[in-house]
């Protein structure tokens, strides 16, 4: 078989000749009629009757709340659903003039291109050229014609000269763009994004959805977004989906004519509302915590609080690679207060995770110190800053706790309620733990006491990020790190694990939230910004998202109109 | 965030990268054949020393790295050699002389000999295997595999994708651990250190399965083994020089057993 045929949509329909003439003219790029589907072994349905078209080179942004489903429709339009995963089918889907139920994958995967969340687990290949050039190889590309398309596709999403490139060397935003190029590379008249920009850092998402952006204005493909930076995804989206928790479809329109009553039904879903409709939605549509500001009623001034977190001169060193010394963190100088909220900011490599790691004592520093205080006990002063490296794990676990993105990597225990438990069992002597009564409060509190007894790898990725936080809060340690507390959360996901922060805070803990979510940052009484290992900003939000201290800062600018009016002054 | 090591590259050309794939593989497998099957420790040895020479000469390898690379082996050389002697059956033959004696403990000639040529073996499976995997990488033996061998494609790309997404089980076994350590879970004595690194290595499975879905889903989605015969965007071809490595290879296996003789 030599290159398949150059079949991208026809905007402005012209004559064809063939059979599939008639067709081809009159099919909407995408329609879905009561579309309904059900993952096998599940009780309610994922996609609960969707009924939409769409049109030959629009883009569709496709919203609602963690669970509605999103995920699944983007699984549909590239035939994955019904074809490789199981469950029930009811209702139609047609892509162009294939119904999806009735076309096999590979017919459905020459028009439908689908990018991923996850950059890490959608790239195959070692090499930049095998990457893209596999989709080609799994159609059945001629050599000749899949040489000539690898460096078109790279060059669409501007990583030329980047051939011989490893993929795992690629940073996340080139990581993306390079999946990117991997869908454009055969030629789908079709593409679907599922959260493409999740798992990138500002300057990441910046270019990713420069290159959406470019996309779209070409008008050569059809496009179905699902992406929750809305203020960047919609001035893009032509026509707008939107889904309800249960998978119910809210409403179908223009992007520009979305209803006041759809857009409260969105708000009340726990989705996250573009900031354009808020005027027409529910009331706390915007920020993530409804106790902003809150900062100043803790009572006492700063200077009056203990200090539990202080960082000096830390320095660390990774070992030189090909492109010289690369110096992980240089001079980093960190205090914090009991009851103090930190965001800590920076592209991705500015040493974040390193800096996280060395506050927690699990990396020495080759310079510079680090010391953690105690929360006071039944009145006790504040005891004295210690080395978390020298220290017993179980005092270690007093002063300091770390949530990691990933809360599924940290569990130990086959349920919820033991999970919880197994943080108040290791700091008490043996035999002197009281049993399970305190854990089982714990858990109500955090809305998780329904949840018991299930396993915890088996909760939504809310429920895991709000189980870490449930073991930590039995016995809060006077520091609470945080690695991207509401990574992949929807509005009411991301309140929830605020609220609970607050909780946590109201106590004396300090916190410090490494970030990339704009969103966050009003909520916070400082924003240190870290470059290239250095401290690059330290001061209250409101001036950090004025002014920036690196660029490309326009992803910040997301945050940056809705934070403005909110940021405590200081 | 990485703490593993870099990886060995940049590999620049040289002879060794230019042979395909395959034929690196039927070459070192005369190496190894042969080393594992002798007993006398002057084969290994003399093979050891081909080896080195050929890392140094065609591999096209970074040789700061080599060190490196192969000490993790180290301590399974050092401690299959040890045990070897010590345990060896000839020390407790009365009519051979000791070489040494302390106490209960014997050791013979044989019991040395036999035992150096254990950890020489393992000596000749390191460096042949660097030689063999190092010079390209992991993608052209797949396609050398696939192409000349006419390997399944579903076995040899999806083995592929699967070293690919290995360092990210080695970045998820650091966080768990440094997560239980932080959770003052750590437990004491030998029996909680291994019911630890039980727990451990079901969460970083339970990890490494859900990341191979997702992957297997793109794959998918991108129509791989969809039933359609795939083209291949680099073609590898057997050429003269693959044949002279190969025949090069098994003459040097051969003279290194003829001179034991």
């Amino acid at each position: 078989m030599d290159t398949p045929p150059d079949d991208r949509p026809i905007r402005e329909p012209q004559p064809i000749a063939g059979p599939d003439a008639l067709a081809a003219l009159k099919a909407p790029a995408v329609e879905a009629v009561g579309l309904v589907w059900t993952y096998a072994g599940r009780s309610r349905p994922a996609l609960d009757g969707l009924t939409f078209r769409l049109e030959p080179g629009r883009v569709l942004l496709v919203l609602g709340p963690s669970g509605s489903g999103k995920s699944t429709l983007a699984r549909a339009l590239a035939g994955l659903v019904p074809h490789v995963l199981p469950g029930r089918w009811q209702g139609s889907l047609r892509i162009g003039d294939l119904a999806v139920a009735e076309t096999p994958a590979r017919l459905l995967g020459d028009r439908v291109g689908l990018v991923f969340q996850d950059p890490d687990s959608q790239l195959v290949m070692a090499r930049v050229d095998d990457e893209v050039a596999f989709g080609l190889e799994n159609r059945a590309w001629a050599r000749t014609a899949m040489t000539r398309r690898v460096s078109e596709a790279l060059h669409e999403v501007g990583l030329d000269g980047f051939e011989s490139r490893g993929t795992n060397t690629l940073s996340g935003g080139e990581k993306q763009r390079l999946a990117i190029a991997d869908v454009l590379a055969p030629r789908p008249s079709l593409l679907v994004f599922d959260e493409p920009t999740a798992n990138l850092d500002p300057p990441g998402m910046h270019a990713t959805l420069d290159r959406l952006a470019t996309l779209a204005g070409r008008r050569e493909h059809t496009i179905v977004l699902i992406e929750h930076r809305l203020e960047a995804a919609l001035p893009l989206a032509d026509d707008v989906l939107l889904i309800d928790e249960a998978g119910r479809q809210l409403a179908f329109a223009p992007a520009g004519a979305v209803g006041r009553e759809a857009a409260a039904l969105l708000g009340r879903s726990g989705a996250w509302v573009p900031r354009a409709w808020e005027g027409r939605g529910s009331g706390d549509a915007h920020g993530p915590s409804p106790a902003v500001g809150e900062a100043a009623a803790r009572g006492k001034p700063r200077a009056a609080r203990p200090v539990v977190l202080q960082a000096s001169e830390l320095r660390i060193d990774y070992p030189a690679d090909e492109s010289g010394e690369h110096r992980a963190l240089d001079g980093v100088s960190l205090t914090a207060v009991a009851g103090e909220r930190i965001a800590l900011v920076g592209p991705n490599g500015a040493g974040k995770s390193t800096l996280l790691f060395a506050l927690a004592g699990l990396l020495r520093p080759d310079r510079g110190s680090v010391a953690l205080g105690a929360l006071p006990r039944d009145g006790e002063p504040v005891e004295e800053l210690r080395d978390p490296a020298r220290l017993r794990a179980t005092e270690v676990a007093a002063r300091v706790g770390l949530v990691f993105q990933d809360p599924e990597l940290g569990f130990v225990a086959g349920t919820a309620q033991s999970e919880v438990e197994a943080s108040d069992r290791a700091a008490l002597p043996r035999r002197t733990w009281a049993g399970g009564a305190a854990a089982a409060g714990v858990l109500d509190d955090f809305g998780l006491g329904h949840l018991a007894d299930e396993s915890p790898f088996r909760l939504s990725q809310g429920e895991q990020r709000r189980l870490s936080l449930a073991a930590t809060a039995m016995r809060p340690p006077a520091v609470l790190l945080l690695d991207e507390p509401t990574f992949g959360l929807d509005r009411r996901g991301t309140q929830a694990v605020m609220r609970l922060l607050d909780r946590l805070r109201s106590g004396g803990q300090a916190q410090l939230l490494a970030t990339h979510d704009p969103r966050l940052l009003s909520d916070c009484d400082r924003v240190v910004a870290l470059d290239l290992g250095r401290i690059v900003f330290d001061g209250p939000p409101g001036r950090f998202l004025a002014d920036p201290p690196y660029s490309p800062p326009e992803p910040w600018r997301d945050g940056a109109t809705e934070a403005a009016g909110e940021a405590t002054p200081k | 965030m990485s703490l593993l090591p870099p990886p060995i590259g940049p590999v620049r050309p040289a002879l060794l990268t230019r042979v395909t794939p395959v034929a690196r593989l039927v070459a070192g497998l005369s190496w190894l054949v042969v080393s594992i099957l002798t007993l006398d420790p002057t084969v290994p040895a003399r093979l050891a020393v081909a080896a080195v020479l050929a890392l140094v000469l065609w591999s096209g390898l970074p040789l700061r790295r080599i060190p490196g690379r192969l000490a993790p082996l180290g301590f399974a050389i050092v401690s299959l050699t040890v045990f070897s002697i010590l345990l060896s059956g000839s020390n407790a033959d009365r009519s051979l002389s000791a070489l040494a004696e302390l106490g209960p403990i014997r050791i013979t000639a044989p019991a040395v000999s036999a035992g150096l040529a254990i950890g020489l073996r393992v000596v000749v499976i390191g460096l042949t295997t660097l030689l063999v995997f190092g010079p390209s990488d992991p993608t052209r033996m797949a396609d050398s595999l696939v192409q000349q061998w006419h390997v399944p494609d579903r076995f040899a790309y999806g083995t592929l994708a699967a070293v690919r997404v290995a360092p990210f089980m080695a970045g998820d076994w650091t966080v768990i651990s440094a997560a239980r350590r932080l959770r003052g879970l750590q437990s004491g004595g030998v029996a909680g250190r291994i019911g630890d690194f039980g727990g451990k290595l079901m969460v970083m499975l339970v990890s490494a399965i859900r990341r191979a879905e997702r992957l297997a889903l793109a794959m998918d989605a991108r129509g791989f083994d969809s039933g359609v015969r795939r083209t291949h965007f680099r073609e590898l071809r057997v050429a003269p020089r693959d044949w002279l490595a190969i025949v090069v290879a098994w003459a040097v296996a051969a003279g290194a057993l003829a001179l034991s003789r």
